[in-house]
């Protein structure tokens, strides 16, 4: 999932359409069509269709068995005004990503500092690290997890805690931090970010008598603001959208006393234990305009903080 | 360039017929191993009863040799979820086990088959008319009864025997049941019981023991928020005492004996359905021993015999004669019945009942003889819970969370049930 959501870099147009100003002898385009059929089709049948189908069942009653029911802005009514639930999910998803994306982004880059100036092994760690990002996805790691903060599982043994996921002021630290265990792809950006900065920076700025502390202020951060930046978008996306963890140790209810309740597993309880279909789709497309307009905010806040190397050339 | 393009051509019309076909291996998969057909079989239970329904599709299959049965189970609460997601997506398999209440959901969603049309191959003549009539909706047979089941109170024998409390009798009240509970606390430790807060249905057999019910004849809400107020005072100051399972253990019940604190060693009682009690024996090999529910304060008997479960096809199943035939196998067939035992509740077919109640071994005889005690005594079973039943049961135990984690006082959490409650009924 983390590695998928990584824009691939625009692809360079090829040669042959920048310069001609008539087109040489018309090419067929239908190998090209007959090549990307599965992937128009795929998008059009599996993506823009269930979208379109999605946002006609946010406007009706639908309890999946019966035919779907226009009800109007009932749904989104409803949402706002009459479902404290609603509001719950919200806050715990909220204090989720307060607390998630921010931890896991500073292990991040705690690591990968410290891997980068490793001398020997660096694979090795590398891999270890990355390791929980490939595995943490899976709803068994998420069972493990459970198993581990439960009443009598490892923690409990190590700390006397009494199991986080059974106390409600805890279990959604405990789903946090598998989250945050997870750090390894940002972790690997950073990484790569961090290789990017030019060793003259370091030098230039030990010369002028800066210690360790000053030059990651002062070279490494506005350096790697990008990079930063990059990662934050990214995984507030995926914070708000986060599921596997909390329905594995919320016990797939969100609980315990809806402390797990994060908007995605409200989203499903609707949907798929109430039977609400038409509600969680009006969820899921709030959801998604939350999502583009969280995004759209840290991009406006990232020209005040985000440097890029190139503009010093301009 | 024509060869070029032909040659493009070729590939592109070799990766077509190479997506066709891989299209095609994902499709309905009907006919596998030689034109067998092929049945799926969905149900809920625990692994006692896996290997025992494992058994009986086994000889099914060895009867028919033209079918193939591909059974799946998982516990109650994860099974209503993905039955729930199958039959939306017009997936649902082709024999199904379904609850009491899914029956009225399922049948007027067009999800599941009219078994009268399958009449040739399914027997019902020898299941009790009233029974028969629970899979009945507007006169249609949509499902068949697959056993009867009733509440108990499931204890450990040796647990309860060696806290020296007098041992339960053949009837007691909800103060009694709630002594013991206290006493069991204080001789052994431990809780006595799980928090019973959580579960409808045994706030239906409290309900009921006063002569109220859960719902009305139209489906309405059959009590008011002073009566589960009244019911989560009870259940959460006998949780204060330490009489019950405190919320942390609470919490963790999913519908599987393995995840009680009785199953878990963390309370020596538990209030459960007969059928399922059984999965405790692979958990307390030293015995349990069931006795009825606690009544109402002057001796009014709130459990009743519900059909424990039910079988059905699914409406969109290319081979409603095949899967009729297993469900009739499953309920009629005498060698089926001698496998399959009480695991679903007392058989259903009343010839093989009588036949095999007195060949009933271990803790089937222990359910039969159970039920046996409580015949005539109990009243009839409420007409099937509607449709938005389905959902409230997952509010209810919900709703009490807040209460057993102190974070909703039972007056608060109770009136939210309702309000909740009103709205499910109402859409």
């Amino acid at each position: 999932m983390t590695t998928t959501d990584i824009p691939a870099p625009a692809a360079r147009k090829p040669a042959a359409t920048t310069a001609p100003k008539r087109r040489p002898k018309r090419e067929s385009q239908g190998p090209a069509w007959v090549f990307l059929s599965p992937w128009v089709l795929g998008a059009i049948v599996l993506t823009l269709l269930p979208m379109a189908v999605s946002l006609y069942l946010s406007f009706t009653d639908y309890d999946l068995f019966n035919p779907p029911r226009w009800v109007g802005l009932r749904n989104y009514v409803q949402m706002f005004t009459e479902d404290p639930r609603y509001w719950r999910s919200v806050m715990t998803t909220l204090t989720y990503v307060v607390i998630a994306v921010p931890l896991q982004l500073a292990l991040a880059l705690a690591v990968a500092l410290a891997l980068k100036s490793m001398k020997r092994g660096k694979g090795f760690y590398r891999s270890a690290f990355y390791a929980p990002s490939l595995l943490g996805a899976s709803m068994s790691i998420a069972l493990v997890w459970r198993a581990v903060f439960n009443d009598g599982g490892t923690v409990d043994n190590l700390l006397g805690t009494g199991g986080w996921v059974n106390k409600p002021g805890w279990a959604l630290l405990a789903v946090a931090l598998l989250t945050v265990w997870q750090f390894g792809a940002p972790m690997v950006i950073f990484l790569a970010g961090l290789q990017q900065i030019p060793g003259e920076l370091y030098e230039a700025a030990a010369v002028d008598g800066a210690g360790k502390w000053r030059q990651f202020v002062s070279v490494t951060v506005p350096m790697l603001s990008p990079v930063l930046f990059f990662n934050l978008v990214l995984q507030t996306i995926q914070a708000f959208q986060v599921f596997t963890p909390a329905f594995a140790i919320g016990a797939g209810k969100g609980g315990p006393a809806d402390s797990t309740l994060v908007y995605t597993l409200y989203l499903y309880d609707r949907g798929f234990v109430a039977s609400h279909m038409g509600y969680a789709s009006a969820m899921a497309w709030v959801l998604l305009i939350v999502i583009g307009a969280v995004t759209a905010v840290l991009f406006r806040t990232s020209r005040s903080w985000v440097f890029y190397a190139s503009e010093g050339d301009r | 360039m024509p060869g070029h393009r032909t040659k493009g051509f070729c590939a592109s019309a070799a990766a077509l017929v190479l997506c066709t076909m891989l299209a095609g291996c994902g499709g309905s998969g009907e006919s596998v191993g030689g034109g067998k057909v092929v049945l799926r079989y969905t149900w809920w239970g625990n692994p006692d009863r896996a290997e025992r329904t494992e058994q009986a599709v086994a000889l099914f299959e060895k009867q028919h040799p033209n079918i193939q049965v591909q059974t799946s189970f998982s516990a109650y609460e994860a099974y209503k979820q993905k039955l729930a997601t199958q039959a939306a997506g017009g997936d649902a398999p082709d024999v199904m086990q379904l609850d009491y209440r899914q029956i009225d959901q399922y049948a007027s969603g067009g999800v599941l088959l009219d078994l009268d049309k399958e009449k040739a191959v399914l027997r019902t003549g020898e299941i009790d008319a009233g029974l028969l009539a629970t899979g009945r909706l507007d006169d249609t047979q949509y499902a068949i009864p697959q056993g009867r089941g009733t509440e108990t109170v499931a204890y450990d024998v040796k647990a309860w025997k060696a806290s020296g409390v007098p041992l339960p009798g053949r009837s007691w009240t909800w103060s009694e049941w709630a002594d013991a509970m206290r006493a069991l606390a204080e001789k052994t430790g431990k809780p006595g019981a799980t928090d019973p807060g959580q579960s409808e249905d045994c706030f239906e057999v409290w309900l009921r023991g006063q002569g109220k019910s859960l719902y009305t004849k139209d489906g309405g809400l059959g009590f008011t928020a002073d009566d589960l107020t009244r019911w989560w005072t009870f259940t959460d100051r006998l949780r204060r005492e330490g009489a019950v399972s405190p919320a942390e253990q609470t919490t963790q019940l999913d519908g599987s004996v393995e995840n009680t604190p009785l199953g878990r060693g963390e309370a020596t009682a538990d209030s459960n359905w007969d059928a399922p009690a059984s999965g405790f024996l692979a958990l307390i090999p030293s015995g349990v021993a069931l006795p009825p529910m606690p009544s109402g304060e002057d001796g009014t008997p709130g459990q009743y015999f519900k059909p424990s479960m039910f079988l059905g096809v699914g409406a969109g199943t290319g081979h409603p004669k095949e899967a009729a035939q297993l469900v009739d196998f499953l309920i009629n067939d005498a060698q089926a019945a001698k496998i399959l035992g009480a695991t679903r509740g007392i058989p259903v077919n009343e010839s093989i009942r009588e036949r095999t109640e007195s060949q009933l071994k271990d803790f089937d005889k222990t359910i039969a003889d159970y039920q046996a005690s409580l015949e005539g005594s109990l009243k009839a079973p409420p007409q099937a819970p509607p449709s938005g039943d389905n959902a409230l049961q997952a509010t209810f135990q919900r709703d009490y969370d807040q209460v057993s984690y102190e974070r909703m006082s039972p007056r608060e959490a109770a009136e939210n049930y309702v309000t909740e409650a009103k709205a499910e009924l109402r859409s």
